[in-house]
């Protein structure tokens, strides 16, 4: 059966096609004036929601600093949050979410590595730009995830800065590495341990401890036994901490502590007997959060803290989280107001080009090739009980 | 060493023995195995804190609302988890019914307290290194608990009645026992007793939401070895299996400590099935 074309077919024909072009010509306009819309996987509530409260406070007043300026080239910025609640299965779906019906130009988080490790391979496979601070070593591969970016540092470089700290400023020869009993508390327990024996120290002593573990006793004097001359904690329960600089005291022991930011928890001031308790205990900070034997923050930081004054609370949470937030939606935002554009393509193009962008939280830089952006050597050691408004002075031995 | 060997060791012993007991109180009226036992061990310790510590009411009505509340616990387990199954007792469903409310027990705690230990208060302010009151509070409360039972089943009527339950609570029943209401009585008592466990330890193990399943666990080891239902097995039990505990984490570590404790455990199941202190379950034929 044959078809013709009617005049009445070619008119309607006619008309659609026309129609068609007046939407198709309308579309790069509306594109320029839609929102910057940046996916924030947060675990805002359940265990371990702390770090997300925080860094909520930064991605909310960074939005609001940009929209407030007029947006990025009339485009405001829209925070599409989602709480995974620190479940991985949670974020997956947030994920696939954002990618697939929010659609999302950028996603920032989730914020720990286990739900990290479980959406990283999603966002590669919808070559969604993304910005973490997860540690794990794996989760940065330009090859594997060419889209995701590292804004804090990695396992590696807490690593270096604690064992430098160790060997170079504590001088110890000796060390006794201690890590607790979960997943990341054994890897970094090994990893550390393997690298102070790389780099000539002796590791005398080594043990995953149970958080829940009562009594501390056996395992500081089997260090202590040993010889070691410094104590490197591995692990993020404030507990354990707590009873093992209190069962230091109790021995009578001076060895310095040496390790996980956790060192440094507000919490173990409430654990611990007596406040000298908590002394020669350094715990891994950002040169950008320290401050000096002044009481002053780096110049990029006193600026920060003047501008959120009485807008962002910063005494119950650490300055790092709201820094790295504010930084993460400045670096999205930058790269529209750079390259004209929000596809996803420009955006992880215009990050691989950039080099020591200057942040609050600190300069990072990125290739191609190297998406750990965070400069190692402004992971320093910070003095653990000296906490205020979410910073720390910096350990002794640094200029 | 040997000195904190035996103070940590039958502290925690002791808090295990508690547990134990908690354990046997509640089975000995439902022949349920309630898994909430350890959880009431956690609630001690953190309802303690809060009315101690958070509220700073004193220690004298602090330990008896703590001891209350966990009552309430115990009782809300048994009309909650235990009742409904009671029907189907063969088929384990307690397992699975108490389980799941110890879960929620622990969640609820960790999303309303915290997920990280708080401190516990000083209670006495006695003692110093060894004889610290953390190492001998547990000791005395196990101790006043047992005279207390003891004296409950031997010298009282409700206590005689717990015991004729205990035995058969069909004769019981058959006897005009108000069967159900002792047995919600013991799941208060069991309540009661777990929440002293962790009161008397929360200087040990802090107010910790994790305190929970571990309880759960070391508090079983001592009534499968002293027993099931028997409490002088589970104090002998519990204190055994503290001393051990602490003798293999100075000997070995942590880690391998756990792994000691269990082999230790399977071989004695091994060797007396029954438990220790237990006498082989007779069957009427």
């Amino acid at each position: 059966m044959s078809r013709m074309i009617t005049r009445r077919g070619f008119a309607l024909g006619g008309t659609g096609l026309a129609a068609a072009s007046g939407l198709g010509l309308a579309a790069p306009a509306l594109a320029q004036s839609e929102p910057i819309r940046i996916g924030w996987l947060a675990a805002l509530t359940g265990p371990s929601s702390a770090p997300a409260i925080g860094f909520n406070r930064g991605v909310v007043w960074a939005a609001e600093a940009i929209n407030g300026a007029g947006g990025i080239g009339g485009r405001k910025v829209e925070i599409v949050t989602r709480d995974t609640q620190g479940d991985p299965t949670k974020a997956v779906n947030a994920t696939q979410e954002m990618i697939s019906q929010l659609k999302v130009h950028a996603i920032w988080g989730p914020t720990n590595s286990g739900e990290s490790l479980a959406t990283t391979a999603i966002m590669a496979r919808g070559k969604m730009p993304n910005i973490h601070p997860c540690v794990v070593n794996s989760l940065i591969d330009p090859k594997k995830y060419p889209n995701a970016f590292r804004i804090a540092p990695s396992n590696t470089q807490w690593d270096d800065a604690v064992r430098n700290y160790a060997t170079k400023v504590a001088k110890a020869k000796k060390v006794a590495v201690i890590g607790d009993t979960t997943g990341y508390g054994v890897t970094a327990a090994n990893d550390s341990a393997a690298g102070f024996q790389k780099d000539g120290a002796e590791v005398v002593y080594k043990a995953n401890i149970d958080a829940t573990q009562p009594d501390m006793t056996p395992d500081m004097l089997r260090a202590r036994n040993a010889g070691a001359e410094a104590i490197i904690i591995w692990s993020v329960s404030t507990g354990m901490i707590a009873r093992l600089l209190n069962t230091r005291a109790k021995m009578g022991w001076d060895v310095p502590f040496i390790g996980h930011p956790s060192l440094s928890s507000g919490e173990i001031g409430q654990l611990i007997d007596k406040p000298e308790n908590w002394k020669k205990v350094y715990a891994i900070g950002y040169r950008s959060c320290s401050y000096g034997a002044d009481g002053k923050l780096p110049p990029r930081s006193e600026e920060l803290v003047q501008k959120l004054q009485g807008k962002v609370a910063l005494q119950d949470t650490l300055f790092w989280w709201i820094a790295c937030a504010i930084d993460a939606v400045n670096l999205v935002a930058d790269a529209v107001k750079a390259t004209g554009s929000t596809s996803n393509e420009a955006i992880i193009k215009h990050w691989n080009g950039l080099q020591a962008w200057p942040g609050y939280y600190g300069d990072y830089s990125y290739t191609a090739e190297q998406h750990n952006g965070y400069p190692g050597q402004d992971v320093v050691m910070s003095d653990a009980s000296s906490g205020r408004n979410g910073t720390f002075a910096l350990a002794p031995g640094y200029g | 060493m040997l000195a904190s060997i035996l103070a940590s060791g039958l502290a925690v012993g002791a808090i295990y023995a508690l547990i134990g007991i908690t354990y046997n109180t509640m089975f000995a009226t439902s022949r349920v195995m309630s898994f909430t036992a350890g959880q009431l061990g956690m609630l001690g310790g953190v309802l303690g804190s809060l009315f101690a510590l958070r509220l700073g009411l004193p220690i004298l009505l602090a330990l008896p609302l703590t001891l209350a509340a966990c009552a309430l616990v115990g009782v809300v387990t048994e009309y909650v988890a235990v009742r409904p199954v009671l029907k189907s007792l063969d088929q384990h469903l307690y397992v699975l019914s108490t389980l799941a409310l110890a879960l929620m027990i622990q969640q609820v705690t960790a999303l309303t307290w915290s997920t990280e230990p708080q401190p516990f208060p000083r209670l006495l302010g006695i003692g110093e290194g060894i004889w610290d009151e953390k190492y001998w509070l547990p000791v005395l409360a196990c101790a006043a608990t047992i005279i207390g039972l003891e004296y409950l089943y031997r010298r009282t009527l409700v206590g005689r009645a717990f015991l004729a339950v205990a035995e058969d609570n069909f004769a019981a029943r058959a006897l005009g026992l108000p069967e159900r209401n002792l047995r919600i009585a013991s799941y208060a008592l069991a309540g009661a007793i777990g929440a002293l466990a962790g009161f008397a330890g929360g200087q040990l193990l802090l107010a910790f939401f994790a305190n929970g399943p571990l309880l759960n666990f070391y508090g079983f080891v001592p009534v499968a070895l002293g027993g099931l239902g028997n409490n002088r097995g589970a104090v002998i039990g519990g204190l055994l299996l503290g001393l051990f505990q602490q003798a293999a984490n100075f000997l070995v570590g942590g880690i391998f400590s756990s792994v000691a404790v269990f082999a230790l455990f399977i071989i004695v199941l091994l060797a007396v099935p029954q438990g220790m202190f237990g006498a082989p379950a007779a069957r009427r034929v």
